[in-house]
């Protein structure tokens, strides 16, 4: 059993509350899915923490026409039951539904898969990127909005003084889907992630998750498909063939599988992401 | 830092660490020991446990997370002399259980899936079991016994549904 | 009723209440506040010298009751050599080797004062591959190989070498001179399997008047037993062990690790001490289904018929020989199985290196050897262009075809099997269309195993009550061994219903030598025994029942709980009746019996270095696969699974398909998932579920199987254990599946998605082994 009865554990009532503890050095502790296999990574657990779970808006969901709020707290299966069948956001459903297992998905929340920066195999990152999800921060300094693309790439520095509190999403978005990579059917990190989105103009957005340390848009694929005579019919196999000519990523060793193979997946993970699209905007 | 909720429908008082992981709990201050520790890391479904009747691994929640839940174990759900939940009592006829390890996670998960899911079909029960690992079974016993399970549930519902018209 | 209709059914678990209630107490579920918690200290590099050991800060830590060092249990034990100390002597030899132990008052304190042993150690160059430990001027991992006490004669062993055993049939140099035959060579590597018991390896030692009591989780008692006498330099009659239901062993448990460890710190501490292995730990070291090495070559005709044979097979045994040592043998029976061969000679050898132990997996050596020997046979086909099932059916061993070391087999088996395959397929129909435009392929092996038989004893104890109490050191590992297949045979004999019959759990104290649970031996062997002690209860039954009712002993019999009188149904008396009447006059009524090996001859000259030199119960299976391989990704799908196995007696079809299904996944998480690999530091890389992929429930399909009976069988009933060999063929299966579905060969597993790919991109290294030597006597040591 844990060993320092001193620990200082705060249950924040309110954004204030939880600003002005990791103020004090405590760290955000949010579905513990991660923080807590810690001890077993030979790292020790914080000395103090601070949760957000009892802030009851950082535990919703808004859906609004066109805006759509999620708080840190929300859990993967929340946010999955939550946008189930709304256009648009089939790839940040398909990330909910599909990350982890059943039982981590119930714990598991958007804030700790934001935050967390070891782990490049986060389904959510690449969902929201494709999305434009803006993110929401308490800062010692006040709230701050930033795009989740410059998110990704910096929040190491910006978490340092700063809460992730919500994440915000527009409708603009026709359809889009997320396709992930395990090794088995489900149950490991995926080896490597594609979302992809169609906008109501017709642009192609394209993620490309766990190829990377980070996250990252596939801005040359998005910029090939914009760039094809007549604008980018959705073929699959078209779409595939501009992946692999353009296919810029730097895939990163690992245990489960080398920088090869995850670079050398990307193409049919699109093929399947535009497949799903034709589907998907086939039902709509 | 004292932390507290029900435990078996028991009100619980934890005055420690509250970063220890509720499983160290059920197993070493309460005896508590068919809650089984197996990855410790939230893969294998052995831990699962009800938190306010949802199924969720009990290594990695801390306890500090749990103040006015209800938590309920394995030894919880049918205690005592208490007839067994319908789909222990199924595994029994069917033969399913082997080493019988990761068992108590299986039903905790799988009785609160079969009660939010009646309508559930083979693969999404399949889905439904990916945080649960059995390294004995082979799990088809397990997936048919759920299916067949759903299947007497939905017949009684409606044989029940018919009686009252 | 007769004795078989009164033994085979479908009969339940007496245990599967409690374990789902969670009430089953396993070892790890036994922790008292009261005990002692002992933490090890474990080499964090592969090879090394110890230059510096001193304990005695830890001894002032906090809660500190004991520390113990390897000059605390000197003895060294092992399978055929004794190598391997329990905790490491001057030299380190595998990462993650334990070197020394503290005890505490709780686990905390144990780890915190592990960081007050001085430890000093002088790196060595680690020998990380069978290639480097072969190399002439490799450094030696156990330098005092030559020293070291030898346990079971006979095998030959030189540096690196722990072991080699040999078979030599006929004349092999001149079948492959044969002017009218075709070579065909073939190489092969497999990586290693961790067998993930949901309970890890524990065990609670205490020390009682003079005694050690071990509790712990365990497939062999009296190994445990014995090996802890050894290492404590007692007499092992001064070691109890007990073993309550055990959460999974599939081999791992078939020898003894910590075990004595908790001996060894009860005695020190007088106190009950607890010791058991963090998941981590116990996938670091865990004692693997080894890594091996084949490269086999056989002289075929035109016609088909295989002339001549030759294989090397070399199996990494780790740091320690363990249980390699002993499985050297089972290359003549299983590379040397299936096929109906001129001329044969093989060599097994069991290698030294540093990275961790391995030890007995389900169906060890079977696994991978099938694999290799039934792709080699599709390369024979291929070469040749024979139909692979037709070249099978043609070649497979019939009755009185001889086995790699002379041995005679008995029955038509895998012939018929597979007519019987051809039966089920037609049956369940195929499943190509599931491949849905992904490539396809389905491959028919066949794999050769046997029942390990060899010493256990069984004493039955008839109550008052009409029951019957069964003692044996056999130990419940989850397959049922213990619930169903012994109650079911005592209940048989003695005409009681099963749920009479008490079985006792393993105790040394109580119950006579048993070699463990392992091989599919425990229903043959416990079994037989069990037979033999109920003759005797059945006869003293009788005789007392006769004088009882003035009739010949010869006219009873037993059914129903009653002694009736031959023809007369409801006559006679109750088995409780009688046995009250047998403690009044002759003496409480019970028997034991004894079983072991009858020692199947070889023959003469042909093996060497064999711990079982011919099968006496061979077991033989036939496994079909159907897969679809996705091009883009390498991902492998299973889209059918056949498998027609021979089970002698089915005495609980159930419980037999129920093991086959169980076995078959392990042996998909073996060809398809599951991976070790060694790091650059000598660690397995795979050290947690997140990195380990076991088999989960969307990855398998329900296995279809047909249960062939009546192959001869020494075992009770003419029963085989089924448990073991269901994992025997997947790996052969699966492979020649794949290599079909993608028309490359496959001569690795496991078939991950990169794996396969790579094969696809042809950027996979095909096993070359510059190691192994061209002509095969090079490669023996004479």
């Amino acid at each position: 059993m844990a060993q320092s009865v001193e620990r200082s554990f705060t249950v924040a009532g309110s954004i204030d509350e939880a600003l002005a503890a990791r103020q004090q050095g405590a760290a955000v502790l949010a579905g513990g899915t991660w923080m807590m296999r810690d001890p077993l990574r030979g790292v020790d657990l914080p000395e103090a923490v601070v949760t957000l779970h009892r802030i009851p808006a950082l535990s919703e969901v808004e859906v609004d026409p066109d805006h759509t709020v999620i708080g840190a707290a929300v859990t993967h299966a929340v946010l999955g039951r939550a946008l189930r069948g709304l256009a648009g956001f089939e790839a940040l459903v398909g990330a909910a539904v599909g990350a982890a297992n059943p039982g981590i998905r119930r714990v598991a929340t958007v804030g700790g898969n934001l935050c967390t920066l070891d782990f490049a195999a986060a389904d959510l990152a690449p969902a929201l990127l494709v999305c434009e999800a803006m993110v929401e921060m308490e800062t010692f300094d006040g709230p701050k909005l930033i795009g989740i693309s410059d998110f990704l790439r910096d929040r190491p520095t910006l978490l340092a003084d700063a809460i992730l509190t919500k994440v915000h999403l527009r409708r603009d978005l026709i359809a889009s889907a997320h396709i992930r990579l395990p090794l088995r059917m489900a149950g490991d990190y995926p080896v490597a992630i594609v979302s992809i989105a169609v906008d109501k103009d017709k642009r192609f957005r394209i993620a490309v998750g766990s190829v990377e340390a980070v996250a990252r848009r596939w801005t040359a694929l998005e910029k090939a498909l914009a760039d094809e005579p007549g604008g980018f019919a959705p073929n699959p196999e078209r779409a595939a063939e501009l992946a692999a000519e353009n296919n810029d990523f730097h895939g990163r060793d690992g245990t489960e599988a080398d920088g090869w193979y995850r670079r050398q997946v990307l193409p049919a993970l699109v093929k399947r992401g535009v497949a799903a699209l034709l589907k998907t905007e086939g039902q709509a | 830092m004292t932390v507290t909720f029900r435990l078996n429908g028991e009100d619980y008082r934890f005055r420690d660490d509250p970063m220890t992981p509720l499983v160290d709990i059920l197993r070493q201050e309460h005896f508590l020991t068919g809650t089984k520790a197996v990855c410790r890391e939230g893969f294998c479904g052995a831990c699962t446990v009800h938190v306010d009747g949802e199924a969720v691994p009990s290594c990695l929640k801390p306890v500090g997370l749990l103040h006015g839940c209800e938590v309920t174990t394995i030894e919880g759900l049918s205690s005592g002399q208490e007839a067994l939940h319908p789909l222990q009592a199924a595994f029994e006829a069917a033969d399913a259980v082997q080493c019988g390890m990761c068992f108590p996670g299986m039903v905790m998960s799988l009785s609160a899936f079969m009660r939010d899911n009646p309508g559930a079909c083979r693969a999404e029960i399949k889905s439904a079991m990916v945080g649960n690992i059995c390294r004995c079974t082979g799990y088809e016993r397990i997936v048919d016994t759920v299916v067949d399970c759903l299947d007497t549930h939905r017949q009684t519902t409606e044989t029940a549904g018919s009686m009252n018209v | 009723m007769s004795e078989l209709s009164a033994t085979v059914m479908n009969l339940p678990r007496r245990d599967a209440q409690d374990k789902l209630r969670g009430r089953t107490k396993y070892t790890i579920d036994r922790v008292r506040p009261d005990m002692l918690h002992a933490v090890l200290l474990r080499s964090t590099v592969p090879a090394g010298r110890i230059r510096r050991l001193d304990v005695s800060a830890a001894h002032d830590c906090p809660g500190v009751r004991a520390v113990a060092t390897g000059a605390d249990a000197p003895g060294l034990y092992g399978i055929g050599i004794a190598d391997h100390p329990l905790l490491a002597i001057d030299t380190i030899r595998y990462h993650g080797e334990p070197i020394a132990v503290v005890a505490a008052e709780t686990e905390a304190q144990a780890r915190a004062a592990l960081a007050a042993i001085v430890l000093e150690i002088e790196p060595l160059a680690p020998v990380f591959t069978m290639a480097e430990a072969l190399q002439p001027s490799a450094r030696l991992v156990h330098e005092d190989w030559r020293n070291y006490e030898i346990i079971t004669e006979g095998g030959a062993r030189a540096g690196n070498i722990a072991w080699e055993a040999k078979s030599s049939r006929g004349d092999v140099d001149a079948a492959f001179a044969r002017p009218d035959v075709r070579i065909v060579e073939s190489s092969f590597t497999v990586g290693r399997q961790s067998h993930v018991p949901f309970e890890p390896r524990v065990a609670i030692g205490s020390w009682e008047d003079g005694r050690a009591h071990i509790q712990t989780s365990t497939q062999v008692p009296w190994t445990v037993r014995n090996v802890t006498g050894r290492v404590m330099q007692l007499p092992p009659g001064r070691v109890r062990v007990t073993v309550p239901p055990v959460g999974g062993g599939f081999g791992l448990k078939f020898d003894a690790s910590i075990e004595p460890i908790t001996a060894l710190l009860a005695r020190m501490t007088g106190r009950t001490v607890i010791l058991e292995n963090s998941r981590q730990e116990e996938m670091a070291t865990c004692l693997c289904r080894e890594n091996a090495e084949i490269r086999i070559r056989s002289a075929v005709t035109a016609e088909g018929e295989i002339v001549g044979r030759e294989a090397v097979v070399l199996m990494d045994c780790g740091a320690y020989g363990g249980e390699q040592v002993f499985l050297t043998t089972m290359t003549a029976h299983t590379l040397g199985g299936n096929y109906r061969v001129g001329a044969m000679r093989l060599v097994s050898r069991a290698i030294y290196t540093n990275t961790p132990p391995n030890g007995a997996f389900r169906a060890c050596n079977g696994v991978y050897n099938t694999f290799a020997l039934e792709r080699h046979t599709d390369e024979i086909c291929e070469a040749l262009g024979f139909d692979t099932i037709a070249y099978r059916k043609k070649n497979v061993l019939r009755n009185g075809d001889l086995g790699a070391t002379g041995q005679v087999f008995e029955a038509d088996v895998l012939g018929p099997m597979l007519d019987r395959m051809e039966t089920l397929r037609a049956n369940t129909g195929t499943s190509e269309a599931k491949a849905d435009g992904r490539l396809y392929g389905t491959a028919t092996t066949v794999g050769t195993w046997f029942v390990f038989v060899g010493p256990s004893a069984a004493t039955v104890n008839l109550n008052a009550d009409g029951s019957a109490t069964l003692v044996t050191s056999g130990v419940e590992i989850g397959s049922g061994t213990m619930m169903q297949s012994l109650p079911q045979i005592v209940a048989g004999q003695l005409g009681l219903a099963p749920d009479q019959v008490i079985v006792r759990e393993a105790d040394t104290d109580a119950a006579g030598l048993d070699v463990g649970v392992g091989g599919g031996r425990t229903t043959v062997s416990i079994g037989a025994a069990s037979v033999a002690a109920c003759t005797e209860v059945k006869e003293k039954l009788l005789r007392t029942a006769g004088e009882m009712l003035q009739t010949r002993p010869e006219d009873l019999l037993l059914q129903g709980g009653r002694v009736e009188i031959s023809g007369r149904p409801g006559s006679g008396a109750t088995i409780p009746a009688v046995v009250a009447h047998a403690q009044a006059t002759t003496g409480p009524i019970s028997g034991s019996g004894a079983f072991t090996a009858k020692n199947t001859p070889a023959m003469s000259g042909c093996a060497m270095g064999h711990f079982i030199d011919a099968l006496d119960i061979p077991v033989f299976v036939v496994h079909e696969a159907e897969v679809a391989v996705d091009p883009d990704t390498g991902h492998v799908e299973v889209l059918a699974y056949r498998v027609v196995q021979d089970v002698g007696r089915a005495l609980n079809p159930r419980a037999i398909m129920g093991q086959i299904q169980g076995g078959v996944v392990q042996g998909l998480g073996y060809a398809l998932h599951e991976e070790v690999t060694i790091t650059t530091d000598g660690r397995i890389a795979q050290d947690n579920f997140e990195t380990y992929r076991l088999p989960l429930a969307p990855d398998v399909i329900p296995v279809t199987a047909d249960l062939y009976e009546g192959a001869p069988s020494m075992g009770p009933l003419g029963t085989k254990g089924a448990g073991e060999v269901p994992i025997l063929a997947v790996g052969a299966a699966i492979g020649c599946a794949v290599a079909r579905a993608i028309g490359k060969p496959v001569r690795q597993l496991p078939l991950t998605p990169p794996r396969v790919l790579r094969l696809l991109h042809e950027r996979e290294t095909q096993p070359e082994f510059p190691h192994i030597a061209p002509g095969w006597a090079a490669n023996t040591l004479g």
